[in-house]
C-alpha cells in the first residue's frame, strides 16, 4: 500500500508523467517513420536521455518502446510498409480494412489493443520481477559470471540463420568490450595512446552505429513508398460492440505476448504473428481474416504492446536483454550506472517505480496522444525520403556528440556503422554483438575476481549453486539452439534431395 | 556461399590482428591468474576456430540455387558513399563550425537520396541546420563544435 501511494504521489512530484509522455510522443514519431524500428527510435533517443537524471532518462526510454509499437502500426494500415518489424502482422487485416476506407478505424483498434495489452504486459512485468529479482540478493562474483555466461548463450536462440554466426558477432562484440582500461590491473588495451579510448567504448555507441547509422547506409538511394495517405484520417476508437468483438483476440495476443516476452529472442515480431495465427484458428469467422477482419489487427497489436512490457522481466530481474529494444534499454541502465537485479529495486527503487508508473501512464495516454499527434504521423510518412535520410543522419551525428561532446565519439559511431554494413552484408545478427559489448565486462571483471578470491581454484564456481543453476540454463538454451539447427539443416538436405 | 569464405577470411584477419595487437599489452604488477591479456588471447583463439569453420562448412555445402530471397539493400558502393558523407562531417565540423557542417550534411545527403538541388531543397537545408543548432545549442545548452577556420 506505500508503494501503491508513492507511485501515486510521484505522478505529481518528480518527472514521471513529462519524460512517460515525451518518450511516448517519439516512440510513436518513431514507430511511424518508415525505416525506423523500435530499437533504431530508441537508439536515437539514448544521447539526449545521457544527461538527465537516471529515473527520467529510463522512463523516457521505456516508455518510447511503448510507443514504437504503437506508431509502427501506422504506416502498416495506411501504406503496407511497417514501421516496426513487429508491425508487419497488422498489414494483412490493417491495411486492408483502409482500403475499404475503414482506416480510421483500423487506426483506432490498433490503438486500443496497444492499450489493452500494454497495460496487462505491465500487471505482469510488476507481479513477476520483483520475486525474480530478489533471488539475485544472494549473488556473488561467480553468480555475476554465471549470469553473464547465461546472457551470453541467449545468442544461440538469437543466432536463428546460423549459430555460428551469432558465435562469431558475440566474439566480436566481446573483443570491442576489452577495448580501454583493463577492470582488474588497470593496464590499457587496445588504446593505441588514444585518451579517448581508456574509458573503453560506450555500447550506446555501438548500437547507435549498428542499429541506425547502418540502416541509413542499407537503404541509400532505395526509394521509399510511393503510397501516400490522406493527411485528413483520424483514429475513431472502436464503441463497445466492437470492444466485445475483439476482446478473445486481444486475450489471445496478451497470453501469447507475455509468453514470448519472457523468451529471448523471440520478441514482438514473433508475438504478433503468432497471436495472428491463434485468433484466425479461434475465430468463428476466419474466412474473413486477410479481408479487412478486426480481429486480425486486435490480436497482433496487442501481442507485440505486451511484449514491450514483458520483456522488461527478465531484463529487469537479471539483466538479460530479450530483443534488441531491451538491449538498448540495458544501454541506457548502464549508462546511468544501474546494474539490473535486486541492488536496482532496493537502492534504485525510485527508478523502477518510475518505469512502473511511467509506463502506466505511457498506456492511458496513448489513446489521446496516439489520437492527436496522428496527423504529424501521416505528414511524416508523407516527407520524401531524401530528407527524411538526410534528417536521420543529422540526428545521429548531433545526438552522439551530446554525450561526451566529442567528434571523436561519431567517428566510433561511424566505424560501428561501417561494422553493423559488413555483418548485415555476410548476413551476421547484430544481437550477438551487442550482447557481446554489454556483457563482456561484467563477465570478464567476475571471472577475474572470482578467481583472485579463490586464489586461483576453478572449483569456486561449483560451490555456488545458483551459478550452477545458470551454467546448466546456458547449457540447455544452447543445447536447444543446437538441436533446432541441426533438425533445420536435415530439413534443408532433405527438401534439396 | 562466397559471402562466407569471404566473410570467414575476413574474420580470421581479425582474429590475426587482434591476438598480435593483444601480444603488446603490457604487464602489471596488480595482475591477476588471468592478467589482462587472458581473455582477448582466448577471444581471439575463438574467433579464429569459428572463421576456419565457417569457412569450411561454405567450401563443403554446395550452393543453392536462386538462394534465399533478401531484403531490399542498396548496392555496396552506394551505402559506402553514405557513410562518407558521414565521415566527411567530422572534419567539416571541426573547420567550418556546427551549423555550417549541418547545412552541408542536409543538402549533400538530401541530393545524394536523389533529391533535385532547388531553392525549396535549399530552404530545407537552412531550415533544418538552423532547427538542430536551436535545439542543440540554444535549448540543451550544448557546446557544439566551433569553427576553427574562422578563428
Amino acid at each position: 500500500m506505500e508503494q501503491f501511494f508513492t507511485a501515486v504521489s510521484m505522478l505529481f512530484t518528480t518527472w514521471v508523467v513529462p519524460a512517460a509522455l515525451g518518450g511516448l510522443i517519439w516512440g510513436i514519431l518513431g514507430g511511424a517513420t518508415p525505416g525506423l524500428s523500435a530499437s533504431i527510435t530508441m537508439a536515437l533517443l539514448l544521447p539526449f536521455t545521457y544527461a538527465m537524471p537516471p529515473m527520467p532518462a529510463i522512463v523516457m526510454l521505456a516508455t518510447c518502446y511503448i510507443g514504437a509499437e504503437y506508431g509502427g502500426s501506422i504506416p502498416a494500415i495506411l501504406i503496407r510498409t511497417p514501421g516496426t518489424n513487429a508491425s508487419a502482422a497488422t498489414i494483412m487485416d490493417g491495411y486492408e480494412m483502409n482500403r475499404q476506407g475503414r482506416a480510421g478505424e483500423a487506426l483506432g483498434l490498433s490503438l486500443w489493443s496497444g492499450v489493452v495489452g500494454g497495460l496487462f504486459g505491465l500487471a505482469m512485468l510488476i507481479l513477476l520481477t520483483e520475486p525474480l529479482s530478489r533471488l539475485a540478493l544472494l549473488f556473488k562474483p561467480t553468480t555475476y559470471f554465471g549470469l553473464g555466461i547465461l546472457g551470453l548463450s541467449v545468442i544461440a536462440s538469437l543466432s536463428s540463420k546460423s549459430l555460428l554466426k551469432g558465435l562469431a558477432a558475440a566474439l566480436v562484440g566481446l573483443m570491442i568490450s576489452t577495448i580501454g582500461t583493463d577492470p582488474i590491473s588497470g593496464v590499457s588495451r587496445f588504446t593505441f595512446g588514444a585518451p579517448d579510448l581508456l574509458d573503453g567504448i560506450a555500447p550506446l555507441f555501438v548500437m547507435v552505429g549498428l542499429y541506425a547509422m547502418t540502416e541509413l547506409m542499407m537503404r541509400a538511394g532505395i526509394m521509399g513508398n510511393i503510397i501516400k495517405p490522406n493527411a485528413s484520417i483520424r483514429v475513431r476508437l472502436p464503441r463497445l460492440p466492437m470492444m466485445k468483438k475483439v476482446a478473445r483476440s486481444q486475450a489471445i495476443g496478451c497470453g501469447i505476448g507475455t509468453v514470448e516476452g519472457l523468451m529471448p529472442g523471440a520478441g514482438g515480431t514473433v508475438a504478433a504473428f503468432i497471436a495472428y495465427n491463434e485468433c484466425k484458428r479461434w475465430s468463428k469467422t476466419p474466412e474473413e481474416f486477410g479481408h479487412g477482419a478486426p480481429e486480425g489487427v486486435a490480436g497482433p497489436e496487442a501481442a507485440n504492446n505486451t511484449v514491450a512490457s514483458a520483456s522488461l522481466i527478465p531484463l529487469l530481474s537479471f539483466g538479460i536483454p530479450a530483443s534488441n529494444s531491451g538491449a538498448v534499454l540495458l544501454g541506457g541502465l548502464l549508462i546511468h550506472g544501474l546494474l539490473p537485479g535486486p541492488r536496482l529495486f532496493e537502492q534504485n527503487s525510485d527508478v523502477v517505480l518510475g518505469i512502473y508508473v511511467g509506463s502506466f501512464v505511457a498506456d492511458i495516454a496513448q489513446v489521446v496522444v496516439g489520437a492527436v499527434i496522428l496527423p504529424l504521423c501521416v505528414w511524416l510518412v508523407n516527407r520524401p525520403k531524401p530528407y527524411r535520410s538526410a534528417f536521420i543522419l543529422a540526428l545521429i551525428l548531433s545526438g552522439v556528440y551530446t554525450v561526451h561532446m566529442s567528434l571523436f565519439d561519431v567517428g566510433i559511431v561511424l566505424a560501428s556503422g561501417m561494422l553493423g554494413y559488413f555483418m548485415k552484408y555476410f548476413g551476421y545478427p547484430f544481437l550477438p554483438a551487442v550482447l557481446g559489448v554489454v556483457l563482456g565486462n561484467l563477465v570478464e571483471s567476475n571471472y577475474r575476481r572470482s578467481l583472485v578470491l579463490s586464489g586461483g581454484d576453478l572449483g569456486i564456481f561449483l560451490e555456488d549453486p545458483i551459478a550452477i543453476g545458470f551454467f546448466i540454463a546456458a547449457a540447455l538454451i544452447m543445447a536447444g539452439a543446437l538441436l533446432a539447427e541441426w533438425r533445420a539443416s536435415r530439413v534443408r538436405k532433405a527438401v534439396s534431395a | 556461399m562466397r559471402k562466407d569464405i569471404f566473410s570467414s577470411a575476413i574474420l580470421l584477419a581479425i582474429a590475426g590482428v587482434y591476438y598480435w595487437v593483444s601480444t603488446d599489452i603490457p604487464t602489471s604488477t596488480l595482475e591477476d591468474e588471468v592478467g589482462p591479456r587472458g581473455l582477448p588471447v582466448v577471444l581471439a583463439i575463438l574467433l579464429a576456430m569459428v572463421a576456419v569453420v565457417i569457412g569450411t562448412r561454405a567450401f563443403m555445402t554446395a550452393p543453392v540455387a536462386g538462394g534465399a530471397p533478401e531484403d531490399v539493400e542498396a548496392p555496396w558502393p552506394r551505402a559506402m558513399g553514405m557513410w562518407l558523407i558521414g565521415a566527411a562531417y567530422i572534419p567539416a565540423a571541426d573547420f567550418l563550425g556546427y551549423w555550417i557542417a549541418l547545412l552541408l550534411l542536409i543538402s549533400v545527403v538530401a541530393f545524394y537520396e536523389g533529391m533535385k538541388f532547388s531553392w525549396r531543397s535549399a530552404l530545407v537545408a537552412l531550415g533544418g541546420a538552423t532547427f538542430f543548432w536551436l535545439l542543440f545549442s540554444v535549448l540543451l545548452g550544448v557546446r557544439v563544435p566551433e569553427a576553427r577556420l574562422f578563428g
